[in-house]
């Protein structure tokens, strides 16, 4: 398979690295974000950081779908999981996010039927097989993930499913990065950007990045020499003055995205007046939920949920952490109270989560940094 | 070749959840079946993917695929 062992040559990125260290002034110290938690994964799986110089510190962003689930949806889609005779499908990560009392995996230890699912296609299978019980479908992610949502329900619609509903968190990624931009504790240099959530919205929606905040971004793939021929080009950006949208995983994504991708999500879909993200609060026009031709598909609309917001736990710095002013292992919880098998944080529960990455690859041990 | 091994897709060996981490894989198209295809992964593994986002597909090509969806066709190896 093309894509996968050509972008793992450990030759390759020995010499990229030594062209990072090359590209960035001495002088200067650059911190820049990886927007997206499939990056911070697989910097942290393949030590990447290791391979930079000492005044190149990458900064860990709030595009974890898992991360950024407020408390009080978790709950929500808990109490519908334990409604009688339910079938509650989500993605694998969910099962072990927090709410405020339980996770999905003590409510199906106490008899909730929650199935894990690859795709929601799955769950609409689940639906079809199971014609006299209702099948929600927990959704999360980012515009990555939001079209195969979209697909599912139009496939359900045309379908004329009536046992199918779909709890809707997906969110948007240019939001959060307004609000992160517009923060008046932010020191960063520059952006790694999400290359699967611009396969779909394309790199054009980035531009406002350096148009108005006068920050560099460039799209990357997600193999260890993607990621480092990303933080290459934007090096080379900042060492040469310029300031704008580069796109380094042109294989796969194109300026205008996929349009027939984003066609099913405008029909299926429309912006939330606001959304509660953990951590950085409540954001305007930052989430999608069901348009009006599929309201019937909604199953805020079908069932009762509590729909109260939780605040995030005292002890818990995951906000913090996503909005990269700390790093995870200063959260005064990391390694003791919170860990992957009893997360606190969100952070520490999707292997994408800034926490868990550090956790799972030994980064606990490294000594506390002024950040 | 294993026959979709869809939920252990959502947590592999490395506990990456390659639907909630923004992942995406690249498999090769092996049949086509109206809007869905039957595709091999890196490891042979065969999926059911839908195709209806992705415009014209054939046997042979690759797809980058997302939670059964290909979001993009990356066409044929050379």
């Amino acid at each position: 398979m093309r894509y996968v062992e050509e972008f793992r040559d450990a030759e390759l990125g020995r010499a990229l690295a030594g062209e990072i260290a090359a590209a960035v002034d001495p002088g200067r110290r650059l911190k820049l974000m990886e927007i997206c938690g499939g990056h911070t994964h697989s910097i942290y799986k393949y030590s990447l950081d290791d391979l930079l110089p000492d005044n190149v510190e990458l900064v860990h962003g709030p595009g974890c779908p898992v991360c950024v689930i407020p408390m009080g949806r978790v709950d929500d889609g808990i109490a519908l999981a334990h409604t009688e005779g339910l079938i509650f499908t989500c993605f694998g990560d969910m099962l072990r996010v927090p709410g405020s009392e339980q996770t999905l995996l003590d409510a199906k230890a106490q008899g909730a039927d929650v199935r894990v699912v690859y795709s929601p296609l799955d769950a609409l299978r689940i639906a079809r097989e199971n014609p006299d019980r209702e099948v929600v479908f927990f959704a999360i992610g980012f515009e990555t993930t939001a079209p195969s949502t979209a697909l599912t329900l139009r496939r359900a619609k045309a379908e004329g499913m009536t046992n199918f509903t779909c709890m809707c968190n997906h969110v948007t990624i240019v939001p959060p990065l307004r609000a992160l931009l517009s923060s008046p504790d932010l020191r960063l240099d520059g952006f790694v950007g999400p290359g699967h959530v611009a396969t779909v919205v394309g790199t054009r929606c980035f531009e406002f990045i350096p148009a108005e905040y006068g920050r560099p971004i460039v799209v990357s793939g997600f193999e260890p020499l993607d990621i480092l021929q990303s933080i290459l080009m934007l090096c080379r950006q900042l060492h040469e003055g310029r300031c704008e949208v580069e796109n380094q995983y042109t294989r796969v994504v194109a300026a205008d995205g996929n349009p027939l991708a984003l066609a099913v999500m405008a029909e299926v879909f429309e912006l939330r007046p606001h959304f509660e993200w953990r951590g950085l609060g409540s954001i305007a026009h930052s989430a999608l939920g069901l348009s009006a031709a599929y309201r019937e598909f909604d199953a805020e609309r079908r069932f009762e949920v509590p729909g109260v917001s939780i605040a995030d736990p005292r002890a818990c710095e995951c906000g913090e952490v996503l909005k990269g002013v700390i790093k995870p292992w200063e959260c005064r919880v990391f390694g003791t109270a919170c860990t992957p098998e009893h997360a606190i944080g969100t952070c520490m529960v999707s292997p994408e989560g800034a926490c868990a990455a550090y956790y799972n690859y030994g980064r606990m041990r490294r000594p506390r940094e002024a950040v | 070749m294993n026959e979709d091994a869809a939920p252990a897709q959502c947590a592999p060996g490395d506990q990456h959840c390659i639907t909630c981490g923004d992942a995406a894989s690249v498999m090769r198209v092996l049949e086509l079946d109206g809007d869905t295809a039957l595709c091999a992964d890196v490891g042979d593994v065969a999926h059911r993917v839908a195709i209806d986002l992705v415009g014209a597909v054939a046997a042979g090509d690759e797809l980058l695929v997302h939670a059964g969806v290909a979001i993009r066709g990356l066409g044929a190896p050379a």
